[in-house]
């Protein structure tokens, strides 16, 4: 079958699979990325952070003498063959970190202001891909924030989640604006993903709940060319997508330095909310490329290991 | 109002112009529509006011826009006409005087639309219209009064005039105008206007009328400059065609080419006619080979050389009997005489077959026919009576070709020959004797063989000698290498005696195996003055078979006009009551020629103003079209600004629209030009489907536009087309339906017409094309279907009664009753009745004496609903049961149809005798 532009574009087998394939090549530039683990996550997944106790794991903690009433089977005999005593070999307790992924799918996402530019949410996914992908191949657990299926780790963890985002992705008028309450493990990483463009309270009171569960977070704020510099002029009506209703500006040009201070305003105030928690944010504008945004991110959380430790 | 050469026929509606500057303003006052676009981060805008107080207005351009389609409007409205030319002066009706004469023909067009721009400008003032064409009807003697039509109906009927293809009588104008001011009927103070065809007419009608309208009002007079070219009848001699071509006007060389044509329309030949400068008349004479002779049938001039459409005058007819020769060979015993290589016929017919006509008989049958030529071998013996008939018919102009033989050396004291031969013959080269076999002298100067080349191989081992006498040397046309005579030769009244002193075959010489035998007939056929005619024929009524019309086509005789005598055919003077044609018998036409009795063709001695087409032009249409054009770049604009059509869209919606304008502009011309030529156009099919009609031959029916009826048709010709498959060599494609209103049904051998519950009435281009099929050898089987019935009842049926409603403007022959011996009884099976669904019904077929086309009939009537026994569905099984014979009647039903079909493909063949013996043992069992 011959595909033209527009089979492309519509059919969501194949714009699936675009959004696989740019992520992967996105991620393949990276060396795996093993987050900056402070603290890890109280779960008892086996993973490549070592706890610094004897339990599960691969590397080798210390000898311990041997008490009667431990099993045979566990005694190192070489170590033992070299004193009159018996010794046991005992390994260090590594576990894995969780990395929770959120990506916005409501109707606001589902915008592109010219044709040759991805929607955002459609970018959104890739950047979500690229990340997990990039996550998975250093043994992190990689799970979506408000799914009930826990995070687990592995090469195959990629293509699940794009397979689950982009069911999310199909309806976007009945996906929320902001992420839903989740019981998230306390020390988990979150990696949130939208327009922000919501109002300010209700960011504020996720970030503060997040927050309370010393979550580490990280906020990408995914805007389009058009809202980041406001190109319209003349007599505009400009219709919400949220139904939030709409507004009639009889000179659009008139309005920007105001639009643009205000956009400015409602960035700062989410930094501000950020760097509260103790978390990051960074912008990406659907016209730059994917990858310097992923860079960006992974040298963000690969950093927070060195400063928090 | 006018403007210079502008008029303004409703100058009111311009005070609608002091309107632009408000709606300018209103315009300019209402703020554009906003372009819609979403915006995910219209949170941020709630709230803004921008800074700028002033609105954002619609562009000046866009306004300017509008003004611009509203004054288009207003304008195309006051309805500007340029050229309108000066109003009529007078206060009366505006009287056409059309002259739709012969000579008309070539400035027909011009002169139409001139009388539809002036009907126009009638229109324009309120004005009635009369029209005065000046050449009577087709079967009328006088003009009638012109009524007074309204403008649309003069416009209708200017349409629907034609030239004559007689001359104008401008005398009968006058005449009708005396009688119309008898009855105090004629109106006064008229704008008149003559459209002249430019051509002078003998005697003083001409001012006569010029002074008569001039008397009645305002009188102007229109004629083309250049007057028509005439050919003269024709003839054909031993040289070729001779044809006298004459123009009007000298003063500059001219050729015109001329094209000659069979019997059939087709071109045969060119030929090429120059005038001399100084001269205003050419005869010339065009070479024809012998064998293409015998088949012309009309000359015409080139169309399009003289840069119009044919006329009457450009196109002269010749007798069927023109220029051919046919030859009658005397024979008592053909079958004898035909025996191979032994036969004396047989020679004869290979050297003068097939180029010519030959007729073989006795001389009673043979001297009943038209016969240029008799060849007269010595095998058959003559009675003294029959000698006598063939010397009358040679002192008429007949050429009798004598072979000697046996008999004649015997009997020599026979007056139908051109010397006075000795007893006995001469033998050369015999066994008994010295001397050898004879070869041939050179031709004499004055032998009508001379330049023949002569083969050294032909000797003569047998002759006839003639007696010495004193005109022997002028009577011999050929001549032995020792001087006696091999062919002589004499005129005997108006015709030749020729005797070859020599057999017609190879017993006493080998001439006739040489080409020099054929040479040597066919210039004694060049010598043949043609056909005697016999003062039988002189008297009979030759009804007209083809007439020609005023743009010199040959189209088919009404059957309302007078038949005419031969002797009064030469003397007519063609006119109305007989147009020119071809008159007679379907073998045997005679031509009336219009230009047999012209005058010469003159300048009207009136002073003229040139005939042109108007210039007028009418603007509203122009405007309005270029109002709505800039209405759908308006609508484009405005899509566009409200961001409803995306860019790359709205350039695709401006080439769509200029493409449009392209379309749409010439259409207006075109549309003119289509209903200009309507009334004569056939209509055209594509290339496609002529050939998928013509790749092989069809059953065709007529559509009824009853469902059932086109169904059962349709299967019925299936049917039978699937058995002629089967049994006959016949290869026939699927049947088609056609449509009498749109289709050509030239391709069609034979086409089934039901009658059956049909309504309505044939269009005139049905009625045309039906009549041209017939004329040209299609065959039609009209379906009553109604002997259920008229079985019952008795009287006519109601498909009867439909058909003869149906059928009342066709040219249907008289018929009659098939009779035992019909073809259709044996042209492929042998048939005693012809039963389809019903049976009893009696078959209808054009009587025998009227027959064109080959003696194949080309109307069939019948009532027994043909199709309906022979449908079958997809499977091959019949539909509809046929009562009360059973499956056996439809047998014999499709043997009719089979027969039906045969006899439309191949013609009357099986009529001949050859069959009889065989048919008469079958019968007799």
């Amino acid at each position: 079958m011959a595909l033209t532009g527009t089979d492309i574009d519509t059919n969501p087998q194949i714009a699936r699979d675009r959004q696989k394939a740019e992520a992967a090549a996105i991620a393949e530039r990276l060396p795996p990325l093993l987050l900056a683990a402070e603290r890890i996550a109280a779960t008892v997944e086996q993973g490549v952070h070592g706890r610094r106790r004897t339990g599960p794991g691969e590397v080798f903690w210390q000898y311990r003498p041997y008490y009667a009433g431990d099993e045979l089977k566990r005694l190192d005999w070489r170590a033992s063959a070299k004193t009159d005593k018996l010794y046991l070999r005992q390994l260090e307790w590594s576990a894995s970190q969780s990395v929770y992924l959120w990506c916005d799918h409501s109707p606001s996402m589902a915008y592109g202001s010219r044709r040759d530019l991805p929607t955002k949410s459609a970018r959104a996914q890739v950047l979500a891909l690229a990340l997990s992908s990039v996550l998975a191949r250093a043994g992190e657990r990689v799970g979506l924030l408000g799914h009930p299926e826990p995070p687990s780790a592995g090469r195959s963890v990629t293509e699940r989640l794009a397979e689950r985002l982009f069911i999310d992705a199909r309806d976007p008028s009945k996906a929320p604006s902001v992420p839903p309450q989740a019981d998230l493990p306390a020390h988990a990483h979150a990696l949130i993903i939208s327009d922000f463009l919501s109002p300010i309270d209700s960011w504020q009171e996720v970030i503060a709940r997040f927050a309370a569960r010393n979550v580490h977070g990280h906020l990408l704020q995914v805007l389009d060319p058009a809202e980041q510099s406001m190109p319209f002029t003349g007599r505009v009506r400009f219709l919400g997508m949220e139904r939030e209703g709409d507004v009639l500006m009889s000179r659009a040009e008139g309005i920007r330095e105001q639009y643009l201070e205000r956009l400015a305003t409602h960035q700062q105030s989410l930094r501000d909310l950020a760097r509260h928690a103790g978390w990051s944010m960074t912008v990406h504008v659907t016209d730059g490329p994917a990858a310097t945004s992923v860079l960006q991110l992974y040298q963000w959380l690969a950093a927070d290991r060195g400063m928090r430790r | 109002m006018n403007i210079g050469n502008l008029s303004i026929l409703a100058p009111a509606l311009l005070a609608a112009f002091l309107a632009l500057p408000i709606l300018w303003w209103l315009l300019r006052l209402t703020p554009p529509s906003p372009k819609r676009v979403p915006f995910p981060a219209i949170r941020l805008l709630f709230g803004l006011i921008p800074r700028e107080e002033t609105p954002h207005r619609t562009p000046w351009w866009l306004i300017l826009l509008r003004v611009v389609i509203a004054a288009l409007v207003i304008a195309a409205l006051s309805h500007p006409v340029w050229n309108a030319g000066a109003n009529f002066g007078r206060p009366g009706p505006l009287m056409l005087v059309i002259d739709n004469g012969w000579a008309a023909a070539p400035h027909w067009r011009e002169a139409n639309l001139a009388a539809d721009s002036l009907v126009d400008q009638a229109a324009r003032e309120g004005r009635d219209v009369m029209l005065v064409p000046t050449a009577p009807a087709l079967g009328q003697t006088g003009l009638p009064p012109p009524d007074r039509l309204a403008p649309p109906q003069a416009k209708a009927a200017i349409a629907n005039m034609a030239p004559q293809s007689w001359p104008a009588r401008r005398d009968l104008v006058i005449e009708m105008l005396g009688r119309m001011a008898d009855n105090n009927s004629l109106p006064t103070d008229l704008n008149i206007t003559w459209l002249s065809d430019g051509v002078g007419l003998p005697g003083d009608s001409d001012a006569g009328l010029a002074a008569r309208l001039d008397k009645l009002g305002d009188l102007r007079i229109v004629g083309p400059r250049d007057l028509p070219i005439i050919l003269r009848p024709a003839r054909i001699d031993a040289a070729g065609l001779k044809i006298k071509v004459e123009r009007p006007m000298v003063g500059a060389a001219q050729d015109v080419t001329l094209r000659i044509l069979d019997h059939d329309g087709r071109t045969i030949s060119l030929g090429k006619a120059g005038f001399a400068a100084s001269r205003n008349s050419v005869e010339t004479n065009i070479p024809l080979p012998l064998e293409l002779r015998g088949r012309v049938g009309a000359v015409m001039l080139q169309p399009g050389v003289e840069g119009d459409t044919g006329q009457a005058g450009g196109i002269v007819l010749l007798d069927d009997s023109a220029g051919s020769k046919p030859i009658g060979v005397i024979t008592d015993n053909a079958a004898a005489a035909r025996q191979p290589l032994l036969g004396e016929l047989y020679y004869v017919e290979r050297a003068l077959q097939p180029a010519n006509e030959l007729r073989v008989g006795t001389v009673a049958t043979l001297s009943k026919q038209p016969l240029s030529v008799m060849i007269l071998p010595d095998g058959s013996k003559i009675s003294d009576g029959e000698r006598a008939a063939l010397a009358g018919w040679v002192e008429d102009g007949g050429m009798l070709v004598r072979f000697a033989g046996d008999r004649l050396a015997l009997a020599a004291d026979d007056n139908l020959l051109p010397v006075r031969l000795r007893q006995g013959d001469r033998v050369l080269g015999g066994a008994l004797s010295w001397s050898k076999p004879a070869s041939l002298a050179p031709f004499p100067a004055a032998s009508p063989f001379v330049g023949l080349d002569i083969p050294k191989d032909v000797t003569v081992n047998r002759q006839v000698l003639a007696q010495p006498d004193i005109d022997l040397g002028g009577k011999t046309w050929a001549r032995l290498s020792d001087g006696t005579p091999l062919v002589t030769g004499t005129k005997r009244g108006d015709g030749y005696i020729v005797l070859f002193h020599v057999s017609a075959n190879t017993a006493w010489s080998n001439l006739a195996l040489s080409g020099l035998y054929v040479d040597m007939l066919n210039r004694l056929l060049l010598l043949a003055a043609g056909v005697p005619s016999t003062g039988q024929d002189k008297t009979t009524p030759l009804p007209p078979g083809q007439i020609i019309d005023g743009f010199g086509r040959l189209i088919p005789a009404p059957t309302s006009l007078t038949p005419l005598s031969a002797t009064d055919l030469k003397e007519q003077i063609s006119g109305p009551l007989h147009p020119p044609g071809l008159y007679g018998p379907a073998e045997g036409r005679r031509a009336l020629n219009l230009t047999a009795h012209l005058p010469a063709v003159a300048p009207l001695g009136l002073s003229l103003e040139p005939l042109a087409p108007s210039t007028a032009v009418d603007w509203k249409p122009w405007l309005l079209l270029l109002a709505a054009l800039l209405l759908a770049a308006d609508i484009i604009i405005g899509l566009v600004m409200r961001g409803l059509l995306s860019r790359h869209r709205a350039a695709t919606a401006a080439s769509l629209l200029i493409a449009g304008l392209f379309v749409i502009a010439p259409t207006p011309r075109a549309l003119a030009q289509e209903s200009d030529s309507a009334p004569a156009a056939v209509q055209p099919m594509t290339d496609e489907e002529i050939i998928a009609a013509a790749d092989s031959t069809h059953l065709a029916y007529v559509r009824t536009g009853i469902p059932n009826v086109d169904a059962t048709s349709r299967a019925g010709l299936y049917g039978l087309t699937t058995k002629l498959l089967e049994r006959t060599s016949a290869e026939m494609g699927d049947p088609v339906g056609v449509d009498l209103d749109v289709d050509t049904l030239d391709f069609y051998p034979i086409l089934y017409w039901p009658i059956a519950g049909s309504s309505g009435t044939l269009s005139d281009r049905a009625i045309t094309e039906i009549n041209r099929y017939l004329a040209g050898g299609g065959m039609i089987l009209f379906d009553t279907a109604d002997q259920n019935v008229v079985g019952i009842t008795g009287g006519l049926g109601p498909g009867s009664m439909r058909l003869q409603e149906l059928t009342g403007g066709l040219d249907i022959p008289p018929l009659a009753p098939v009779g035992a011996d019909h073809v259709l009884t044996r042209s492929f099976y042998l048939l005693k009745d012809f039963p389809g669904r019903w049976v009893g019904g009696t078959l209808w077929v054009e009587s025998s004496q009227n027959r064109l086309n080959d003696g194949v009939a080309s109307v069939i009537v019948g009532s027994n609903d043909y199709a309906a026994a022979w449908a079958t569905d997809d499977y091959g099984q019949p539909i509809f049961p046929v009562t009360p014979g059973g499956e056996k009647q439809r047998e014999f039903a499709y043997r009719f149809g089979i027969n039906l079909v045969m006899y439309a493909l191949t013609g009357k063949y099986k009529e001949d005798q050859v069959h009889v013996p065989a048919i008469l043992e079958r019968l007799g069992q």
